[in-house]
């Protein structure tokens, strides 16, 4: 069974592969909890647009003083579990 | 999945660590409209951005503007001019809160009792001979008389066609006084007879400062792509210009599609309300443009282009070592 927090990650990866234009990787393939800067080399502009997608997706804002602990997928997938349940 | 560990032996994913969280957010601010030169090539004066406000003149608005600045991300101050040493009090409002770096003709020595560690980058325009033509002095004299063995300046020699083969004259004088070197090239905004670049031209200054750099490492603060990126106008296979700049201001950029680009920069004018449009110039050519910085936050901005291979990311690591030491985020 797959667990909300799985299909967040999954979704995530989607946008990451999707917004970055990543071509070696899929959403099956792509390790949750691989650092998104130290190895795939996404940078503080590309949390940025990331960032702004998952707004509009869920509904949500990342502050961006909290850009630098969003470092893996699994991480985003539970940023956005906690804001959501804090009711933002 | 091409990571960046798969393309890095440990040496370089070391340095890449050293710089990858840094998140450099710089804006650039005009301290004053006024020099004590009138450099033939200078844009600040050549596309008449010395009038396009009134300076704020009352210092505790300008610390009330660093302190809205920082709100809005910024952790690094590039102050130019105008000359910036003409308005000490405008400095401090930057230096006391932000790592902040001043462009200076070096004319005006900073107060180190004042300002101890600000970093300060003199800009050298040649020899003597070139010097007293574009700028109507040689400059040299004074400015390595003020800074000599001062370990928060270096020189920002910004080379002219008319310095081929002459480079090392001036590098080596930079280094018998004790200082560091950047070079950068000439955008001949007021087209001074012979002082624009040709293709041929461009190849051999390449050939020379790449040589500089094998010759000075201890002194010349540069990688060989830089030379490449600077002298080509070309990256990844693309052609520098308009819409690839990084450097333009972020609320007057109106580009579609937006390249990527350095996150909230702003290039403020003097009165702190007016905008320029980039880094440089509003009247240059954005496809002859030669800015040193903006071609290398060209690079910096562009890293997974640069994950191709591992000699390309290893090239994007050296630009933004380049980078970080000239701004000292990271030590020389």
């Amino acid at each position: 069974m797959t667990s909300d927090l799985e299909r967040t990650t999954r979704r995530i990866a989607e946008i990451i592969i999707d917004e970055l234009k990543l071509e070696d990787v899929t959403p099956d393939t792509f390790d949750a909890d691989l650092d998104l800067v130290d190895e795939v080399g996404i940078d503080s502009m590309d949390l940025a647009t990331i960032a702004l997608v998952i707004r509009d997706e869920f509904g949500i804002r990342i502050d961006e003083d909290d850009y630098p602990k969003l470092t893996t997928l699994r991480i985003i997938g539970e940023y956005i579990a906690d804001k959501r349940s804090d009711g933002e | 999945m091409k990571t960046v560990s798969s393309l890095l032996d440990s040496h370089w994913h070391d340095r890449y660590r050293r710089i990858s969280r840094l998140n450099i957010r710089s804006s650039i601010y005009d301290v004053t409209d006024r020099c004590n030169l009138r450099c033939k090539g200078c844009f600040f004066f050549s596309s008449n951005e010395h009038q396009a406000a009134s300076e704020e003149k009352d210092v505790p608005r300008w610390h009330a503007f660093v302190e809205s600045e920082m709100a809005r991300g910024v952790n690094l101050a590039i102050l130019i001019g105008g000359e910036p040493t003409l308005c000490p009090d405008r400095i401090e409002a930057f230096y006391r809160r932000l790592p902040t770096f001043c462009a200076t003709n070096g004319i005006v020595k900073v107060d180190r009792s004042r300002f101890p560690d600000l970093m300060v980058g003199i800009s050298l325009w040649g020899d003597a001979a070139d010097e007293i033509v574009l700028r109507g002095k040689d400059t040299f004299a004074i400015s390595s008389a003020n800074y000599a063995g001062d370990p928060n300046a270096y020189y920002l020699y910004t080379i002219t066609p008319k310095q081929l083969g002459k480079i090392e004259n001036n590098i080596r004088r930079i280094k018998d006084v004790g200082l560091k070197v950047h070079m950068q090239l000439l955008s001949n905004d007021e087209g001074v007879d012979g002082f624009s670049w040709r293709p041929d031209e461009l190849a051999a200054v390449r050939a020379e400062m790449d040589q500089m750099l094998d010759s000075y490492p201890e002194t010349v603060v540069s990688s060989k792509y830089y030379h490449r990126i600077i002298t080509t106008g070309t990256m990844c296979g693309r052609a520098f210009g308009w819409m690839e700049c990084p450097s333009v201001t972020d609320p007057l950029d109106k580009r579609d599609p937006r390249p990527k680009r350095l996150a909230n920069f702003i290039r403020w004018a003097s009165d702190l309300k007016t905008m320029h449009r980039c880094c440089t110039s509003e009247t240059r050519d954005c496809s002859t443009c030669k800015d040193g910085a903006a071609h290398m936050s060209w690079v910096m901005v562009n890293k997974r282009a640069h994950m191709a291979s591992s000699e390309s990311l290893q090239n994007w690591i050296e630009v933004y070592e380049m980078f970080a030491k000239l701004y000292r985020f990271i030590p020389w």
